[in-house]
């Protein structure tokens, strides 16, 4: 509790602004102390990397265990490396239902059953699908992983996908689908998915999705299910030998389906083709969708790369050995310095310097063998012209001048410090080790990751830009009549597509119904 | 073949009960500067990272009045420069060395966090001694930072269809209380705030005996506590009595109805609220349990019933918005495409009179609790989460330790507890209920 004293109390209401000013402005109320400069760091404390062991059952399915006790819970990911790119623009969103379907019947149980009996653990049960990957992850207390184990076995090995389930699942993803694309941000990143990459989305639109029969599933799920396409990761409160055990008496019954279904052919991880584009100005085509009374504009610049998150060798068997591309790591710093995290430039620009926006960012999906990246923004609809105008610039500074030093080195900090968070938890371990097994990466990857990132060079950056950031395509969705003749002002050479958002259709290569 | 499956399962399904989860106790040390500043420190060198929290002991409730929103606002001011660091020097000693930072502001509390490399803890500990009192933000960031809260207010309450939905909640189920107005405001309100209103904020909340340091990680105790020592020890506080909150919300004594319209709303929504008790109640843990049973999962009644069965509604879900006065008990749902919410209602009622009617299942129970203690330890697992843990001990609790006994406290609860509370805070006159629909250009839909 504090005395109540008068003498200098700033919060009472009847000073001027001109006198509270001065006295709360000019002089330090309290502490009478001399200016400081924080006190610097200590020595760099050591950073550990786990130990990653791994063995492969007799019908292929490959085991990897990371053990690490702290806290007396487990992660169980079955990665699976195949997803939407084995479907095709009309059953786009298939992936995504088979995996959703996986946890909605086996011939043992129930949808209900599943979700009680899981649920019963304490734990958690997910499923889903990327591009090029669809994962199974299980969380829960350690002592509890037997039961939940069968659960999950059952689930990945002897799934039913009963019809009314799927039913069910079709409705529940058309509604999401349908708020989805109301909201301008996620709206955007569909439009950039067909425009910008030439590829469909992995969540489907409402018009594949209520498509998609039994059948489609269950062949989706026969070529693509199987032992010696998947791997099984542990990570956390349990021994290698143990997880090894559980694999042998939970993942051995499972078959290898097909003869001729061998592993993924990994060159043909390629989706559609690009769009057209035109190498030497940043910007190659812009578009607004117009959304009205959309309550801000999403903004957003969008370009697929010519390279992947790998390259390969030559096949011998089964194997081949791939390692991270050339632009993998450089792509990772850039990043950090565009758009990945606070103090990158995006958000200094669009942010900490103009108010513009809560937060601006950037970002590169990584696939196989090409990758999407995008840098965007939420603003409101009376700025969007203004915010498309200084992603550009940003952009063009990326592709056009060095990167000094000053800005590099923290910025690797940022990639870093975030590799090595998220290690500290068994989902995030859990994450790392599926980029590597997916792409058939060495584990040692892990232990070299921090000083691949601090050996980019500040050329290595610039080439990547200039070679692979232009020409995109800048995309706007939004209360068009509030940003038009804005954007047409700032864009005067700029030819400008308008869509209305109620004559959108994502699975036309017009995009539009009529 | 069929043989070892059978096995597989019937191993997995004992009925056997399963041993009590234990969890280590956090090794909590606790002392209070001459101050008044609260100062709790959990050594854990698991990860050579430390985290550096400060939890003030205002919030939303707080906010001056006409000027709602203005205790987020000024979380976002303490970023700027002070009289010994320009501009945005926290992401320089934090983010720009590997580690990150942020802060959070709810209707009761506002926090400053910081995870850094365990060898930046003291520039860490210097670094929030001094923005407790040297802040010295100027006009142009101040209006600046400003038009960066109007945007997040737009990203999450205008350009979300459901964004605007939550802010009735509060706004409609409080009447006199200052929780009605909503941490993030409105931008009429947020316009109203000026620089001289962030010092005069700034004076009264922050200052060491309105405020709890958390130290979590890798350091070494002795030199942790001299350093806050040298630090902190040296912070005043100012000469005069902090304002507290001190309106008391009536009991709701009949159904209060609402209907809102919005524009661009897919699928029709409804919320429902009734009041929760303060969080320092015995009532919460059953109440936590409750929510679990309800709500939790696909295996929760909601989703089975609302979701799953009936396939009335898309989302169906209830949180216990505790807070330090009356929270909220707050049912959600977006209706299913074609599905009426007055169905919805129905059937959300339907399920709050079968757990009044009948205790749940002693299974269901166990389910509830084995999911929350899961989620309890999942939080331990970073040095952020464990701070947050002992944050929100301090704030709803006033006491630290309470975060050793959240699982004893959930593990005590019987079926019958859970359907005492159901009766006690869900009854039917006492309930606030939203209907919240699209607006479309020609009218009402």
């Amino acid at each position: 509790m504090k005395k109540f004293n008068s003498a200098i109390s700033c919060h009472s209401s009847n000073i001027s602004f001109l006198l509270f000013l001065i006295i709360c402005l000019t002089t330090p109320l309290f502490a009478q102390e001399p200016s400081e400069t924080p006190p610097p760091p200590s020595a760099p404390p050591q950073v550990n990397v786990p130990e990653v062991r791994e063995m492969t059952l007799p019908n292929g399915l490959k085991v990897v265990a990371v053990t690490r006790q702290n806290v007396p819970l487990v992660t169980v990911s079955l990665l699976i490396r195949r997803g939407a790119e084995q479907e095709n623009q009309t059953e786009a969103g298939l992936a995504n239902t088979t995996a959703n379907l996986l946890l909605k019947g086996t011939e043992f149980r129930t949808a209900t059953d599943i979700a009680q009996q899981i649920e019963f653990l304490g734990g958690s049960l997910n499923s889903s699908a990327d591009w090029d990957s669809s994962t199974v992850n299980l969380n829960l207390i350690s002592d509890k992983l037997g039961r939940a184990l069968s659960i999950m076995s059952d689930s990945v090995i002897r799934p039913t996908f009963p019809a009314k389930e799927l039913a069910l699942l079709k409705k529940q993803t058309i509604d999401g689908l349908n708020v989805s694309l109301k909201q301008p941000g996620s709206l955007l990143s569909y439009v950039a998915d067909r425009f910008a990459y030439g590829q469909h989305s992995s969540n489907g639109t409402p018009q594949t999705i209520v498509r998609i029969n039994k059948n489609d599933v269950l062949d989706f799920y026969n070529k693509n299910y199987t032992p010696e396409n998947a791997v099984l990761i542990f990570t956390g409160d349990i021994s290698a030998t143990q997880a090894f055990n559980f694999a042998k008496l939970f993942f051995s019954s499972w078959e290898k389906y097909k003869p001729n279904n061998s592993i993924k052919n990994l060159e043909f991880l390629g989706g559609l083709q690009s769009p057209p584009r035109k190498n030497s100005e940043i910007i190659n085509r812009m578009l607004v969708i117009d959304l009205p009374d959309s309550g801000q504009a999403a903004v957003g610049y969008a370009t697929k790369l010519k390279t992947g998150r790998i390259v390969c060798g030559e096949k011998s068997g089964n194997e081949i050995n791939c390692s991270s591309s050339k632009i993998y790591y450089p792509a990772s710093v850039l990043n950090s310095i565009l758009g990945g995290g606070y103090s990158a430039r995006l958000n200094q620009e669009i942010r900490l310097k103009r108010g513009l926006s809560y937060g601006a960012r950037s970002n590169f999906d990584w696939r196989g063998f090409n990758s999407n990246f995008i840098a965007s923004t939420q603003t409101k609809n009376e700025s969007a012209a203004q915010v498309a105008e200084l992603i550009k610039i940003e952009i063009q500074k990326l592709a056009d001048d060095s990167i000094v030093e000053d800005e590099l080195i923290p910025r690797k900090a940022v990639v870093t410090g975030g590799f090595g968070r998220g290690l500290q938890t068994n989902n995030g371990l859990a994450a790392r080790l599926r980029d590597i097994y997916l792409y058939g990466l060495n584990p040692d990857e892990l232990n070299s990751y921090m000083t691949n990132v601090n050996d980019v060079t500040d050329s290595q950056i610039k080439d990547f830009a200039s070679d692979n950031l232009k020409g995109g395509d800048m995309i706007i969705v939004g209360d068009a009549k509030l940003f038009m003749d804005d954007l047409k002002k700032r864009f005067r050479n700029q030819k400008i597509e308008i869509i209305k958002a109620d004559n959108l259709d994502l699975n036309k290569d017009t995009l539009r119904k009529r | 073949m069929r043989k070892i499956l059978l096995i597989i399962i019937l191993s997995a399904f004992g009925l056997t009960a399963f041993a009590q989860v234990r969890i280590t106790p956090l090794n909590i040390k606790e002392r209070t500067l001459d101050n008044g500043l609260k100062v709790i420190s959990v050594q854990d060198k698991s990860n050579p990272v430390v985290t550096v929290q400060v939890w003030y002991k205002v919030g939303g409730k707080d906010d001056p009045q006409g000027k709602s929103g203005f205790a987020h606002m000024f979380e976002h001011m303490m970023f700027k420069s002070t009289k010994n660091m320009p501009n945005e020097k926290m992401d320089r000693i934090t983010e720009d060395v590997g580690g990150f930072n942020n802060a959070s502001t709810r209707d009761d509390l506002t926090n400053y966090y910081e995870v850094v490399p365990s060898n930046y803890l003291e520039t860490l500990l210097w670094a929030e001694s001094d923005r407790m009192v040297n802040l010295s933000v100027d006009a142009e960031n101040f209006k600046s930072e400003r038009d960066v809260v109007k945007e997040e207010y737009r990203q999450g309450v205008l350009a979300n269809p459901y964004g605007m939905l939550f802010q009735y909640i509060d706004s409609l189920s409080y009447k006199v209380h200052p929780y009605k107005r909503g941490v993030i405001g409105n931008l009429d309100e947020l316009n109203a705030a000026k620089l001289e209103d962030a010092f005069a904020f700034y004076k009264e909340y922050y200052c060491p005996d309105n405020a709890s340091l958390i130290v979590v990680g890798d350091f070494e105790q002795e030199q942790l506590d001299k350093w806050i020592d040298k630090y902190f020890g040296r912070r005043k506080n100012p000469d005069a009595q902090i304002k507290r909150v001190d309106v008391v919300e009536p009991e709701r004594t009949q159904v209060e109805r609402f209907e809102k319209f919005r524009p661009n709303v897919p699928l029709p929504a409804l919320a429902m609220t009734y009041f929760a008790p303060p969080s320092t109640s015995l009532d919460i843990p059953a109440l936590e349990i409750a929510e679990a049973i309800l709500a939790d999962g696909q295996s929760s009644r909601l989703y089975q019933e609302l979701v799953y069965k009936q396939q009335l509604a898309q989302t169906a879900t209830m949180f216990a918005d505790i807070r330090i006065d009356k929270g909220l008990l707050a049912f959600y749902a977006i209706a299913a495409g074609g599905k009426k919410l007055e169905d919805i209602e129905k059937a959300i009622l339907a399920e709050i009179n079968k757990l009044q009617e009948n205790a749940p299942t002693e299974k269901e129970v166990e389910k509830a609790k084995n999911k929350l203690i899961t989620e309890i330890l999942q939080e331990r697992e970073t040095v952020n989460g464990k701070a947050f843990a002992i944050g929100e001990a301090i704030i709803y609790k006033n006491n630290a330790k309470a975060v050793n006994e959240d699982v004893a406290k959930l593990q005590s609860v019987k079926a019958q507890d859970v359907q005492n509370v159901m009766k006690k805070y869900f009854k039917e006159n006492s309930r606030a209920v939203i209907y919240y629909k699209n607006e479309t250009a020609g009218g009402k839909e």
